[in-house]
């Protein structure tokens, strides 16, 4: 089993709404939370999130484009934050999720430093690392209704630009959209094999050709003649 | 990388406590070329070394609560080695210095010596490559990371040691030609990890990699983009940016270059060369080396690029 | 390995629907609560608005709930204090609605008009209307003069229905959707469900927007305008498909006026309206019968180019003829407008070709049987599938209303209105054009003493003689809406009421009552000086504004200024309805309303402000709330909702009607009522069959359903779409000289009629950059909204505003450049009116003369429950401080004017014009700043320094 997540940058606009999801998520989760938020209401709030999105702008002016990128733990395949972890806390379980035991954690920050997408977060309340669940506890929790037992940012999104599932199913929604969109894991010169996938934008075939343009036009003008139309 | 005081101090402090023991079992073996008290001293400063290094590695834990925990994952944490060598070093160290003491020769203490020069070179290669694994930090991931490493602990080390010979006025001119001479390898081994770091940045990785700009993460009809942050998601710091955004400016990575080639080697190579006895210039000879070596360290770390900084707009690593 | 995971313990936990608050969407949610503590807020998946979906404001609930913001109890201004100094004592309720009313019963019986009631980001206009209108005043309306008013105007006056609230694009039929200016607008999550099943669907999305960001970020293309020239934009397409024929004949001569005969007399009285016979139906030529013939008659075939000679001797062309004329002019063509609204001329031309590729060769058919209002069957609905949806953009500039015309004639001409793949009307839309309720403005009734007004404050003029003004033409309303400076403004103009109460023109007030509305900061012009306005005082040492109310659920900018403040409650606190008589929650294909609940117990001394009102209502004894026996009618909120009727059988919810719960849309009052929306998810959906879904504005089946529902209008007819507008003609007239009945005295006012009530959209040069020297501030500067923060509601809110919590200038790279700027200088921004000093910000996807940054994230230290040195008050700015709610003096003018649409009245926000320099070396940090505000009572400023918010309880 490899679970993970596809995420569409055709239809991400960046409004944070999986970001959020997973912060309101995991506050109270008994796997991930509480979260810590620093300076809450200071002059430099910031706080533990899993799930960020950063915005980046492709090509110059007037020909460019604005990605937005939301970035979580991948779950990577070989994930060297589990074979970096001295204490055995960062561990992936046999469904392909990468967790952090918070039990086991002595807060060395070793596996953020071998996570290239900076998945991991330190809470400093608790002195452990944390990151990505996955929701492991709503996927898994059968006294959610079914069409419930997704990742709370899958959930939320409002494009609909994330999607859960099996990748070692080559049936499921995850697999196929990959397959069919041309899904890419981020920096795999790494040889981590990150889980997650990414959906480059589409590109949209022109509209109109020259040959229907001009049928268009010869159609146009001939209507021209003030045809007899009833009300 | 954030230059993290308490590592760097760990490293360098651990690292010349560990050469020196290392290096002390091996003149031990070789020919008993330490008198005991001489040895004794030495193990003594080795741990003294040591033990404060692990110390400022705990300090360097968020939970230490935790940090029984470290020996769990021998199998595949290069973290977890460096505690299971180092738990075993110790006390091995520790009877070493006992036998030295007691200034029993024999079968023991030559399975000591061994023991605690194997397990020193353990401990130091462990240590350099819990950050030579490391594959998204471009300036450590490789093999001139753990040379350099214990390169430079054997140099300081080998300087303390010569201190030692000098004082207890015992094979002043062969502990003065190995420390010279770990000296200039350990000068030429950072030098060319420089050249090396420096001749892989045209490969370094880009931001437009770290997107998939090649995947498709670009304009329409376009084959090749340029990418640049327009927004990192947040007005203020996060802990990626505390971990991972620290920034050097070019003039302070060129004074402390010289403050640690200075300090760290053409202070102590002059010691060495001059042949000045007496230990107040010995332990000024060590201490220069020492900060030094802090500096470079510090170097070491400040100049380190995590891809994650891609992420946050860096246009390579 | 797994180890084993803990869940929820969900016996603990009690789960809720109800409706988000965080902007006006509306979306359906579910709220997990645990511990009295809300534990999850998600998306309800079977609400028709979001279906499952939520933001990140909506996500971010908690901590809005949870917001250090909060106020806890009223205040009163203590007596002897400085009003802005936010020295405030706590009151009790009943001492607080005393005071209240008090001075209202005061006013009711002297002069009603010296109450001015302005509510700003709330959801129940028809009640605080109603109330208004109970009280007798005419000084209310909501906030959509300074919003969106032109397009809810551009539309009703146009099609019967508007974008925004009142239409939706068809997602799910559309295959070319133009997007022009919008941000993050109404409806949000709705546009981002849409936009992705357009892309799923391989329909091309087009975003004409001077920034790349959010959804234009997705756009297949791009084109970055010039702001203020979307409508040069809309009119060179309106002249390309002209030129080339490319429209739906039948669809202009069914369901336009496009065949209408104009009158021809220029100079004489009667020009340019319908020519009408004796009945009053307007005339047209009838190509089979060869005569002039009543235009509303079926099966007659009318010529859309006409000029002929009425009966009375009079020449009278169609208004198409007279459309032609003007758009094919070569002042519109792609080659003249391109360099002024930036977009090329082939792309222009190239767009309008699809757009008409697609409406004409890829239309949609579904089988579905539908009548017309001819009584004629039809087995098909045809759409032509292009879609659109505008907003803020095109809405914030004083040439907004003729561009959203421009807009709605586009869609005439391509026959792609409320069909397949269309932008489609709303329920309780679409109505007749223009609606037939008029402002109150008999001066006899406004001014009459405990006496409601016969009508409502707000309207829809249709001429002079429906303006809101006295004998003299003076203004009666405190806003100066409905006069010559803004005749169709039935949103108000909230923007101007506190400068115009300042200086008592027309007339000074007595109470302003403002509902959560941050008109102290960023929801005003010109703050500094709207500020100081609030606390000028009369030669006599009294406040030129005597008494000032404040109504919001959270302390804001405004709240410092309040004499007294009335706390209201949270989203989750409350019942709310949001009703089809208002803004519902409807679809295109269903009718839809929704209501809160409350989720939380209250654990501080606030009310919700409708209970209040239906309080104050009672206590001043308004007669629709005040029984025969003088009794109260309605004993609070809920008990209203229930029993309040309209109309017979019409209530504010239209679900579960009828004493047993079983009727739609009309019924007896349900006593249960609100029981049974709890029980069903807090929304009621009622879909239309599918033979009323389509093409409603000629839709017999549902004209005269949506009439017996008081949907429409009595008596239920065809809705003939307006591309020339006689109601603006009347106004022109007006400004001629020509009309026969009220004129402006002003010749300021009327060369403006004159000019801007062109019964055809034009474009014209947006107000401000006709009057000031267009060298001197050559950039345009704008605002968008973040998708994660909703005007000044959300930087209270600790997980939002780690997201933003500053923010900086942004400029075009290639711009910077040439002026020699760089990221992070700090400059200085020049308008006309004031100067701000912020940090700049280069980017790509930025028009190249337009600077822009997020919209109200600035506050004024101390407020929002955040610390003195948050950096929102150190770092964040308003680009508000450079615009002036009145317009620079222009020569000849006999007043300065407002900075608004001379239409509609709506604020010209955009049509801002600035220049950017840098500062000086050492000339760093945001200028102005402003003092901290003190904090409110019971408020020690103390904030943790970590917070840890969960619901779990310690184990």
């Amino acid at each position: 089993m490899r679970l993970g997540l596809v995420i569409d940058l055709d239809t991400c606009v960046g409004c944070h709404a999986c970001a959020t999801a997973c912060k309101e998520w995991n506050a109270s989760s008994p796997v991930g939370g509480p979260l810590s938020d620093y300076e809450p209401f200071g002059p430099k709030p910031s706080g533990v999130w899993f799930n960020r999105v950063r915005h980046y702008e492709v090509g110059e002016y007037p020909e460019n484009k604005t990605i937005n990128f939301p970035m979580s733990c991948m779950h990577c395949v070989d994930a060297d934050c589990v074979t970096v972890c001295p204490t055995g806390a960062s561990y992936k379980r046999d469904d392909g999720i990468v967790l952090v035991d918070q039990d086991k954690c002595m807060g060395c920050n070793l596996c953020a430093w071998a996570c290239p997408y900076g998945a991991r977060e330190l809470d400093a309340a608790t002195g452990t690392m944390k990151k990505c669940t996955l929701c492991v506890d709503r996927i898994n929790d059968e006294l959610l209704p079914p069409e419930e037992r997704q990742p709370a940012c899958v959930l939320a999104c409002p494009t609909h630009a994330r999607f859960f599932g099996d990748f070692d199913d080559p049936e499921s929604e995850v697999s196929r959209l990959t397959a069919e969109r041309g899904g890419f894991g981020l920096l795999p010169e790494l040889a981590y094999a990150p889980v997650n996938q990414y959906l480059p934008p589409r590109e949209l075939k022109a509209v109109i050709g020259p040959d229907e343009v001009k049928a268009l036009l010869e159609r146009g003008l001939a209507s021209l003649a003030s045809p007899l139309i009833r009300r | 990388m954030k230059p993290s005081l308490s590592i760097i101090f760990f490293t360098v402090s651990s690292g010349a406590g560990l050469g020196l023991l290392a290096l002390l079992a091996l003149a031990d073996l070789f020919d008993h070329a330490l008198p005991s008290a001489a040895l004794l001293q030495g193990i003594a400063l080795a741990l003294v070394l040591v033990l404060a290094g692990l110390a400022s590695s705990v300090l360097h834990l968020a939970k230490p609560a935790n940090a029984w925990r470290a020996f769990a994952r021998f199998r595949s944490s290069w973290l977890s080695r460096e505690a299971v060598f180092s738990a075993c070093l110790v006390p091995l160290a520790l009877a070493y210095g006992a036998l030295a003491w007691t200034d029993e020769a024999g079968p023991v203490s030559i399975v000591a010596a061994l023991c605690a020069m194997v397990l020193s070179w353990a401990v130091l290669f462990s240590t350099a490559m819990i950050y030579a694994s490391l594959k998204p930090i471009r300036q450590w991931y490789g093999w001139w990371t753990p040379i350099n490493y214990l390169l430079l602990g054997h140099w300081s080390g080998a300087v303390m040691l010569l201190g030692l010979a000098r004082v207890h006025a015992t094979h002043e001119r062969s502990f003065g030609w190995l420390a010279g001479a770990l000296g200039v390898a350990a000068l030429i081994a950072k030098i060319g990890h420089s050249r090396a770091i420096v001749a892989g940045a045209p490969d370094a990785l880009t931001l437009e990699r770290a997107i998939g700009v090649n995947e498709g993460v670009r304009p329409p009809g376009m084959t090749v983009a340029r990418a640049r942050l327009f927004d990192v998601g947040h007005s203020h710091g996060t802990f990626l940016t505390d971990e991972f955004g620290f920034i050097l400016a070019r003039r302070h990575a060129l004074a402390l270059r010289i403050a640690a080639l200075t300090a760290g080697f053409v202070v102590p190579e002059a010691w060495i060369v001059s042949g000045a006895a007496g230990a107040p210039l010995a332990w000024l000879a060590g201490i220069a080396c020492v900060g030094g070596l802090l500096a470079e360290r510090w170097l070491f770390f400040a100049e380190a690029q995590h891809t994650v900084r891609l992420y946050h707009g860096a246009p390579r690593t | 390995m797994t180890r084993t995971i803990a869940f929820d313990k969900r016996s603990r936990q009690q789960t809720h629907f109800t409706t988000c608050y965080m902007c006006a969407c509306r979306c359906g949610i579910k709220v997990t609560i645990e511990s009295n503590k809300v534990r999850f807020i998600q998306g309800n998946l079977n609400h028709p608005v979001n279906k499952g979906v939520l933001c990140a404001k909506g996500s971010a609930g908690i901590m809005k709930q949870y917001s250090a913001a909060k106020l806890k109890k009223p205040l009163m201004r203590r007596p002897g204090s400085e009003r802005g100094a936010a020295d405030f004592v706590e009151i009790e309720w009943d001492d607080a609605l005393d005071i209240v009313a008090a001075r209202l019963a005061k006013i009711r019986s002297t002069n009603p008009t010296q109450l001015a009631f302005f509510t700003g980001r709330d959801q129940m206009q028809a009640l605080s209307g109603l109330w208004a209108q109970q009280f007798g005043t005419p000084n209310w309306a909501a906030h959509g003069g300074f919003c969106s008013v032109n397009m809810a105007v551009a539309g009703l006056y146009t099609i019967g229905y508007s974008f925004w609230e009142f239409g939706a694009p068809d997602w799910d039929h559309a295959k070319y959707f133009l997007l022009w200016g919008v941000a993050e607008d109404h409806s949000s999550n709705p546009i981002k469900i849409g936009l992705e099943k357009l892309k799923r669907r391989g329909a091309k999305f087009v975003s004409i927007n001077p920034v790349r960001t959010g959804y234009s970020a997705i756009a297949d293309e791009w084109l970055p305008i010039r702001p203020g020239t979307d409508g040069l934009l809309a009119l060179a397409i309106v002249h390309v498909l002209l030129k080339r024929g490319l429209i739906d004949w039948e669809f202009l001569i069914r369901y336009t006026n496009a065949p209408w005969l104009v009158v021809q007399t220029p100079g004489i009285a009667g020009d340019g309206l319908f020519a009408r016979d004796g009945q009053d139906n307007p005339l047209v030529w009838d190509q089979q019968a060869q005569k002039v013939v009543n235009g509303l008659q079926p099966e007659i075939a009318p010529a859309l180019f006409a000029t002929v000679r009425l009966d009375d001797g009079r020449f009278a062309r169609s208004v198409f003829a007279l459309a032609t004329e003007r758009y094919l002019d070569d002042r519109y063509s792609p080659e003249h407008v391109a360099a002024e609204c930036g977009v090329a001329a082939e792309t222009i031309t190239r767009i309008a070709h699809e757009m008409a590729h697609v409406a004409f060769n890829q239309a949609v058919e579904l089988p579905i049987r539908w009548t017309d209002m001819h009584g004629r069957t039809h087995d098909k609905v045809v759409g032509r599938p292009v879609a659109m949806y505008a907003m803020r953009g095109i809405s914030a500039h004083s040439n907004g209303f003729h561009t959203c015309r421009a807009l709605h004639l586009i869609q005439m001409l391509l026959g792609a209105l409320d069909g397949p793949g269309n932008f489609r009307a709303r329920a309780p839309y679409p109505r007749r054009i223009p609606m037939r309720s008029l402002p109150e403005n008999d001066p006899a009734v406004i001014f009459a003493p405990d006496t409601p007004l016969k009508r409502m404050p707000n309207g829809n003029p249709t001429r002079p003689e429906d303006l809101v003004i006295d004998k003299n033409g003076k203004p009666m309303r405190i806003d100066k809406a409905y006069s010559w400076e803004a005749p169709l403004s039935p949103h108000g103009l909230m923007h101007m009421v506190i400068t115009n109460a300042a200086n008592g023109d027309p007339y000074p007030i007595d109470t302003l009552l403002l509902f959560m509305a941050n008109m102290a900061w960023n929801s005003t012009m010109n703050t500094a000086e709207v500020r100081e306005m609030l606390v000028r005082k009369d030669e006599h040492g009294e406040y030129a504004i005597p008494f000032l109310v404040v109504v919001d659920a959270f302390h804001s900018e405004t709240v410092n200024f309040a004499d007294l403040v009335l706390p209201d409650t949270t989203y989750l606190e409350r019942y709310d309805a949001i009703s089809l008589l208002d803004r519902p929650i409807s679809e295109p294909d269903a009718a839809g309303d929704a209501i809160r609940h409350p989720v939380l117990e209250l654990d501080r001394d606030v009310r919700p402000w409708q209970d209040v009102l239906v309080e104050l209502a009672s206590r001043l004894k308004f007669p629709a709330f005040t029984a025969a026996d003088g009794s109260p009618k309605f004993s609070d909120y809920k008990d209203f909702i229930v029993n309040y009727e309209k109309f017979p059988g019409i209530g504010f919810l239209a679900g579960w009607r009828g004493v047993d719960g079983k009727s739609s849309l009309r019924g007896a009052p349900n006593p249960k009522q609100w029981e049974k929306y709890i029980e069903n998810q807090s929304f009621f959906s009622y879909r239309w069959p599918d033979n009323m879904r389509y093409y409603k504005f000629a839709n017999k089946d549902y004209l005269e359903f949506a009439e017996k529902n008081a949907l429409f209008g009595t008596p239920p007819a065809a809705v003939i779409m307006q591309m020339y507008s006689e109601p603006l003609q009347k106004f022109r007239l007006a400004g001629q000289g020509l009309y026969d009945g009220p004129q402006p005295s002003s010749a300021t006012d009327r060369e403006r009629l004159a000019k801007y009530f062109d019964p055809l959209p034009f474009w014209y040069e947006p107000l401000e950059s006709a009057r000031i020297s267009r060298t001197e501030f050559p950039l345009h500067a704008i605002t968008q909204r973040p998708m994660m923060m909703y005007h000044s509601w959300d930087s209270q809110n600790a997980w939002l505003r780690q997201i933003i919590s500053e923010n900086f200038l942004y400029m075009n790279r290639g711009t910077a450049a040439r002026l020699g700027l760089a990221d992070f200088d700090w400059v200085w921004v020049e308008s006309h009116h004031g100067r701000l000093r912020c940090q700049l910000k280069t980017m790509e996807g930025c028009e190249a003369n337009t600077v822009w940054t997020w919209n109200a994230v600035g506050r004024q230290a101390g407020t929002a429950g955040l610390n003195n040195d948050a950096s929102e008050a150190t770092a964040g700015f308003l680009l508000n401080h450079l615009i002036s709610e009145l317009l620079p003096h222009s020569r000849g003018e006999d007043r300065r004017l407002t900075n608004s649409d001379p239409v509609t009245g709506q604020a010209a926000w955009f049509d801002l014009r600035v220049k950017v320099s840098k500062c000086a070396p050492g000339e760093t940090g945001i200028w102005p700043r402003f003092a901290a505000a003190e904090r409110l009572p019971g408020d020690d400023g103390r904030r943790p320094a970590t917070w840890r918010y969960h619901t779990v309880p310690a184990s």
